[in-house]
């Protein structure tokens, strides 16, 4: 899923201050499932931004819906009467929705409630680490599906650096070291052998640092 | 003018009867919500609870270890702390939700909390957030170093 971490109420007053009536927008998949935007999270922010501006004497008319996704415009169709009565939208969506609303509805300001961080994994209860970076190039099958990119602070392709201690990485002792974790699991599947073979440098062509991306299916498009 | 606490309580810590015979009764305006167990607090109805007025929100249950649902109270106490953090980033204050633990055979336990509740709101006075209070009326009820009633 992607994650993402609402913005302080702080910050989100700022964005907002210039609108009187403010529709927040929220999402039921990705953003729902790291508390960041999904339906109670919607009416939580909602309220927060009631009270916040209650408090101030302001005047000012917060409300809330969520659609399913806000990353395909035939959910975003959903919400076209509460965002016509509103003069500003906040999306609690991971960016990608944002701009999706703002494309389906072009004459509103479309603002964002969330900071999208990154592709992860709820890895137990109130924890989500980052997984995947997207590369282009998934070389999972090589590393026992522990993917060096996203989880070596190195991005390191053939073996570890060697700093590790304890399983913990040298540069985040946060976090694990990804290549001990990587040899522990192609030991496990008796595929050690995987790691003689030479990894040349990821390129990073079909990376975000290649440019946005795009994916075409012609099979579906009509 | 009264205060405003709503109390949410888990109906297996407290009985709301209670609240009629507290000494302050005429003092303060309850408004209880019960619930079948206090993992039924959601953030949003402790929020609603403060636009709909409240100066204070109390939430009741049951004593560590005896939640009928094992892990209830455990639950709303994360929700809570959470909560108050938010109240102290919107300004209105964390100070003005307590959860309290609470039981049938231990009544003072209830009765104590919302004691302290009142001494708390004597020294914070209402809601910045309460309707008939405008900006920076708030500071005007403490002009005299006390709430105006």
């Amino acid at each position: 899923m992607i994650v993402g971490e609402q913005k302080p109420i702080s910050e989100i007053r700022e964005i907002i201050a210039p609108y009187r009536r403010v529709l927040v927008l929220g999402c039921g998949t990705c953003v729902k499932t790291c508390f960041a935007g999904g339906e109670d999270e919607t009416a939580v922010m909602a309220s927060a931004l009631r009270l916040s501006l209650k408090k101030d004497g302001l005047a000012g008319d917060i409300r809330e819906w969520t659609v399913e996704r806000q990353c395909e415009d035939e959910f975003i169709q959903e919400a076209a009467r509460p965002a016509a009565e509103c003069d500003a939208i906040l999306s609690l969506a991971c960016g990608a929705g944002v701009q999706m609303v703002a494309r389906r509805f072009p004459d509103k300001p479309v603002l964002p409630g969330v900071n999208t961080t990154f592709i992860g994994v709820l890895e137990e209860r109130g924890l989500f680490t980052e997984e995947c970076a997207g590369c282009g190039q998934c070389k999972l099958a090589l590393f026992g599906a522990v993917c060096p990119i996203a989880r070596c602070a190195k991005k390191l392709l053939n073996g570890p650096c060697g700093g590790s201690r304890d399983g913990r990485c040298e540069v985040n002792p946060d976090t694990a070291c990804a290549w001990h974790l990587i040899i522990e699991r192609l030991t496990a599947l008796g595929q050690l052998d995987n790691l003689r073979a030479y990894v040349p440098p990821t390129d990073w062509r079909t990376s975000l640092s290649g440019g946005p991306r795009k994916l075409i299916r012609e099979d579906h498009r009509i | 003018m009264k205060y405003h606490i709503s109390v949410f309580y888990c109906v297996n810590s407290f009985d709301a009867s209670m609240l009629d015979r507290l000494p302050f009764k005429d003092r303060v305006v309850f408004k209880p919500v019960k619930m079948a167990c206090s993992s039924m607090v959601k953030d949003v109805y402790l929020l609603r609870a403060f636009e709909a007025d409240a100066d204070a929100v109390v939430v009741l249950v049951c004593p560590e270890g005896h939640c009928r649902y094992v892990e209830g109270n455990l639950r709303a106490a994360k929700r809570i702390d959470w909560l108050r953090r938010l109240l102290d980033e919107i300004g209105i204050g964390g100070v003005r939700l307590v959860l309290c633990h609470a039981s049938s055979g231990r009544a003072n336990a209830a009765g104590a909390c919302f004691e302290s509740m009142l001494t708390m709101l004597e020294a914070e006075g209402f809601s910045p957030a309460r309707s008939r209070w405008g900006a920076g009326a708030a500071s005007d009820q403490r002009r005299n170093g006390k709430p105006q009633r």
